[in-house]
């Protein structure tokens, strides 16, 4: 996490309110986090303002306010697993293609997990360094590491596994969940180990991303694609650019920059639309189509039998 | 299909392989330790001291100014605290910046960015420092003043650069005049590629304006009157020459940038005669088929 100037982002939970109802939930985390600290402060008077001089209390009032941050986002956040815990008994959260319509359960308890997540995530984003979003992850039940730096992007808060040492860029979107037309689509999204995404990239659900993989910035990954161990991809969608060896050791003196940009402007060009470009015979673009067909087909009926 | 494609991977991997840095990453931080909150306590206690210090006094005025009084003045005495706070925390994150260079002077270059590594390391610190006081500026009702914490903090910049909601790093960067950095943009100055943090300082001349999305890759100069586009992305140590519009991934020329010419004021003023020592002539963008409008302009 480097110096922003400002930019928004922060661990993402969508706004969509499926029921006002569900707004009671979030009313009720910040009344008890803001009840915890009140109580805390209490006791802090009572202990130290009654002395005879209260400078004991003046000196530690400072540090106090670090402690109320501290406090509140750890009681919001235990009182938003609790919570997430009776919502998940009731019903389980599962992957699959639903309808956007509040007369589909899977899609109003997704709008009441997001509701009662708000909150907590919020306030641990609110503090300059971000010590607390990888707490909130691990417990609102992403897979990740506490050195992961995962602060910069708008990253989804479930169904998602994150390996070691990923770097997430700024401004990227890494989704687990999309509304598309009249779908919301919701799929496991894997990042694999020593993963860098760039800035601006988008990572749809269901991506699998392997490890030593670099995500070059500006792209954006189909839903469901599978990106290969150690290479860097490129494009819309993304596309196989060159192997990823910036992992070998003793390569300092060998990195170097571009000085033909038109070029390069070339090839990112022909990555970008390699599948469009391929020369094909009559016969291979019938096949195509026929390949293309099947796995529509086979897509409805899944998403039927769910 | 995919036999081509992989052949044409294959034929690549068996060339010298080209390590140019010819696509992007980020400069987000790569491993988050507790450690840093060793410095982030300590300046939030201090400069927490002085805001208490001046609540205590403002209290203790109390009996000899009367209760209606100090309920008028609460307002103004909230800000007076707010901002004691945040330039309490400047001045503390400021000295624990100038100690921090004296340990280890930040450079220019390719490291390792890996846990042992010292430019790695205090690349790391400076940055969470820095952060602290960039971050409170934002959140209070000043948002401007960012611009000043930037100077304080060591970068080359005036008032008359502006950053629209955008990500700039706080070091190796240097701004000309009236620069204009759009919404969403990512300035960075650092990179972590692969395993290598590779820095490399970024220069902006004057009147230079880069568009909503672009991320601006290390090393990049920009000359004088450039443009560059929306969702574009410049490549490392790229030159983009003066007076052009820049677009594409990764930018190329698209046009001359004459709006350039056209974008300033001109006032000049001329010696006619010596009963009318000076007849002044202006220019300020007016179209050429509205100049008819204008009193007397476009005629002499």
């Amino acid at each position: 996490m480097s110096v922003p100037n400002s930019m928004r982002a922060g661990p993402f939970v969508p706004t969509v309110l499926v029921k006002k109802r569900y707004l009671i939930f979030y009313f009720f985390l910040i009344w008890i986090s803001v009840a915890a600290i009140l109580l805390e402060f209490w006791w802090y008077w009572q202990s130290l303002y009654y002395l005879e001089t209260p400078i004991l209390f003046f000196i530690f009032l400072p540090l106090l306010f670090f402690v109320f941050y501290i406090t509140m986002v750890l009681t919001s956040l235990i009182f938003a697993k609790l919570l997430l815990i009776i919502v998940n008994a009731l019903h389980k959260p599962r992957e699959g293609v639903f309808l956007r319509d509040p007369s589909d359960k899977d899609y109003r308890y997704w709008s009441l997990r997001n509701t009662i997540k708000r909150w907590p995530i919020w306030l641990s984003h609110h503090f300059p360094f971000p010590f607390l979003d990888n707490l909130c992850f691990k417990l609102f039940g992403v897979k990740t590491k506490f050195s992961n730096s995962l602060f910069e992007g708008f990253v989804d808060t479930e169904f998602i596994d994150f390996g070691e040492n990923v770097i997430v860029g700024q401004a990227t979107l890494i989704q687990s969940a999309v509304i598309i037309g009249d779908l919301l689509i919701i799929k496991k999204t894997v990042i694999g180990d020593n993963v860098r995404i760039a800035t601006h990239s988008v990572i749809m659900p269901g991506t699998h991303i392997g490890n030593n993989c670099i995500v070059s910035g500006k792209t954006i990954t189909k839903i469901g694609q599978v990106l290969e161990d150690g290479w860097i991809y490129l494009g819309i969608p993304a596309q196989k650019f060159k192997e990823n060896r910036y992992f070998e050791d003793g390569i300092e003196n060998l990195i170097t920059h571009v000085d033909d940009v038109e070029g390069l402007q070339k090839k990112y060009q022909e990555v970008m639309i390699r599948d469009i470009h391929q020369h094909r015979s009559l016969k291979e673009k019938r096949k195509y189509k026929k390949d293309v067909l099947k796995e529509e087909k086979l897509r409805r009926e899944r998403a039927a039998e769910k | 299909m995919t036999e081509e494609k992989q052949e044409i991977l294959e034929q690549n991997k068996n060339e010298d392989y080209n390590f140019a840095i010819d696509f992007s990453t980020s400069s987000a931080i790569s491993r988050i330790s507790l450690k840093f909150l060793v410095f982030y306590v300590p300046i939030f206690w201090i400069a927490g001291l002085l805001p208490v210090t001046f609540w205590y006094a403002y209290t203790a005025q109390v009996e000899g100014v009367g209760w209606i009084l100090t309920i008028l003045m609460l307002p103004f005495a909230f800000l007076a605290m707010w901002f004691l706070f945040i330039f309490g925390c400047l001045f503390i994150t400021k000295l624990f910046l100038i100690l921090t260079n004296l340990i280890h002077k930040p450079r220019e270059g390719i490291f390792l960015a890996e846990k042992g590594d010292k430019d790695f390391k205090f690349w790391c610190l400076r940055i969470e420092l820095k952060k602290l006081g960039i971050w409170l500026f934002q959140n209070s009702f000043l948002p401007h003043m960012d611009t000043w914490v930037f100077r304080w903090f060591g970068l080359k910049i005036d008032f008359s650069s502006h950053f629209q909601d955008a990500w700039v790093d706080a070091e190796f960067i240097n701004f000309g005049r009236k620069v204009l950095i759009g919404q969403g943009a990512v300035v960075m100055s650092s990179m972590i590629v692969g395993k290598y943090l590779v820095i490399k300082k970024i220069f902006f001349d004057d009147y230079v304006v880069i568009g909503g999305q672009t991320s601006i890759a290390p090393g990049t100069i920009v000359g004088k009157d450039s443009v560059i586009g929306a969702l574009s992305q410049s490549s490392y140590n790229q030159v983009i020459e003066a007076g052009w519009i820049y677009f594409g991934l990764p930018v190329i020329k698209l046009k001359r940038n004459k709006y350039a010419e056209t974008s300033r004021t001109v006032i000049t003023k001329i010696d006619v005669d010596e009963s009318m020592k000076y007849q002044e002539e202006h220019d300020a963008n007016i179209d050429d088929d509205k100049k008819h409008l204008v009193n007397g302009g476009g005629n002499n």
